[in-house]
């Protein structure tokens, strides 16, 4: 095809959007949503894998030992914990080195320990490092088998917490993905059901002519694709709005971030160009598409 | 050239349009169809067009086997034929300048010929005037001239014309198939299908008749009151 036959195609995929202004705008309006709703839930999820990351690298589990454990069965103990399935390292820590630990990070605490005199209220215990986060309420329910263990120390609640979110936002992106790229495409196939109406007369003489297939289908196809690719933009702009502003809070929450650590939070310049990327692109596919189906289904060329 | 070999067409719905036609129409030949509504001229035009096929028998068109010729050739065949329709099919929302270009447009043609062919062929139909005027400004007969110049733009071997009077008052009608007639001493084959029998009269020629789906009178008559 010729440039000039180019340029007449891009201005008529153009001309399309003006003629059906009000369906653009509708198509507009939903892929942006759609293309918001995918994104934000895209985001969440990495956060979410990126907080669970964060704990998974302080994958550290405390044992603590009944108090007059002697040497030889804590020789044993250490043993079956590297036995364990899941475990990676074991270190023991006896009760008098944490207890000059306690005593250092507390210096200003010294009547304290001084009124203890040479008693030491600590017990022995081991930090066990474990490999998958997921299966640690299973690796700790198979040590506390172990005989002479006093308790298991483990932030297992919010790492379970984390766990179930992630497989919940796997499963319900996975539905939203699907569901609004449906809905988008329909709508985008509407759209351009009503440019084909608006111009059948056109294409009925283009088909006397000898116009081929391509040469009809493809100014709808452009329409589509301009369409998604502004949505793409908008909602690139959103989110960046958006994201940016909910960064803003958590990293105020001392707390939270505590938890969760600094790191886990991704900032949207870290993902700035991937998002506009999958935005821009993923728009004007699915914009593309949409209006690919629709010219095959309502074009009888 | 146009050569139809026992040719029918039979409906899904069951109504035989065409039964075992056969006719032949030459390069350079002007030949008026003619026949009641229903007798099967519709049917013709779709059939040399290729939107229907034949339910048996061949038909030839500028030296295309329909038949077998495959759907991605269709738009080659449509470029060797204009067609000029009763109720004009113009695009309201371009002048009579772009309603002509925009044959050539969608044929991808070079614009210098765009810019050479479309100006020569409205000066052919006499509309040189017209270029930037919009189809709602026209009358019936130059809507019409324009349809053919519209036709005749990417200079087809063969012009259908149908029913191209039909939405006209008569005086113009006289002047259309003298345009038709000039276009075809060009060079240009014309098939117009018609069902104004006075209008056949006056001018004479090649007069096919289909009546019932069957070829019921082909011959050549001479006019009453045209002298080409």
């Amino acid at each position: 095809m010729k440039l000039s036959g180019v340029r007449y195609l891009v201005g008529q995929g153009i001309e399309n959007i003006s003629k059906n202004s009000m369906m653009a705008f509708a198509s507009f309006c939903v892929l942006l949503v759609s293309l918001l709703l995918v994104g934000i839930s895209v985001l969440a999820y990495e956060n979410i894998s990126s907080m669970v990351g964060g704990v998974e690298a302080k994958n550290e589990i405390i044992v603590y030992m009944n108090d007059g454990t002697s040497e030889e069965t804590l020789g044993k103990v250490e043993e079956s914990i590297k036995q364990t399935p899941n475990v990676i390292s074991v270190r023991f820590y006896s009760k008098e080195e944490e207890y000059l630990a306690l005593k250092e990070r507390m210096a200003e605490y010294d009547a304290l320990f001084d009124a203890l005199g040479d008693d030491n209220p600590l017990v022995d215990s081991f930090r066990v490092k474990i490999a998958d986060i997921t299966q640690m309420n299973k690796t700790i329910s198979q040590i506390q088998q172990i005989d002479n263990i006093m308790k298991i120390n483990a932030p297992y609640e919010f790492v379970s917490f984390l766990t179930q979110l992630r497989t919940i936002l796997t499963w319900v992106m996975g539905a939203l993905i699907g569901a609004m790229v449906i809905v988008s495409m329909v709508i985008i196939s509407n759209t351009t059901r009503t440019s084909v109406y608006a111009r059948r007369e056109e294409i009925q003489i283009m088909k006397y002519v000898g116009a081929t297939d391509t040469f009809i289908r493809v100014p709808f196809f452009i329409e589509g694709m301009i369409t998604g690719f502004f949505a793409g933009c908008g909602a690139l702009v959103i989110t960046w709005l958006v994201y940016d502003a909910v960064v803003r809070i958590v990293e105020n929450q001392v707390t939270l971030l505590n938890i969760i650590g600094i790191g886990s939070i991704i900032k949207f310049d870290d993902i700035y160009l991937p998002a506009a990327l999958a935005y821009v692109f993923g728009g004007a596919l699915i914009g593309a598409l949409g209006s690919a189906f629709s010219t095959r289904k309502y074009i009888n060329v | 050239m146009v050569e139809l070999k026992d040719v029918s067409v039979t409906y899904s719905s069951g109504v035989d349009a065409l039964e075992h036609v056969s006719l032949k129409i030459n390069d350079g030949d002007f030949a008026f169809v003619v026949g009641a509504s229903g007798a099967g001229k519709s049917t013709l035009i779709k059939l040399l067009l290729k939107e229907i096929d034949a339910t048996s028998g061949t038909v030839t068109v500028n030296g295309y086997q329909l038949g077998t010729l495959q759907k991605k050739k269709i738009p080659e065949l449509r470029r060797t034929i204009g067609i000029v329709f009763q109720d004009f099919r113009l695009i309201s929302s371009m002048t009579v300048y772009e309603n002509i270009a925009f044959v050539l447009r969608v044929i991808d043609s070079p614009r210098k010929l765009i810019r050479k062919r479309v100006p020569y062929v409205m000066s052919l139909v006499g509309l040189q005037e017209k270029a930037n005027a919009y189809p709602r400004e026209l009358s019936g007969g130059e809507l019409q001239r324009v349809a053919i110049a519209r036709a005749l733009v990417n200079d087809p071997k063969l012009i259908i014309a149908d029913e191209p009077t039909g939405n006209i008052d008569p005086e113009l009608s006289y002047e259309i198939v003298e345009l038709l007639r000039t276009i075809n001493m060009q060079g240009t084959t014309v098939l117009m299908v018609t069902h104004e029998h006075e209008l056949v009269k006056r001018f004479g020629g090649r007069i096919i008749n289909i009546t019932d789906g069957q070829v019921v009178f082909d011959e050549i008559m001479e006019g009453t009151d045209y002298e080409a």
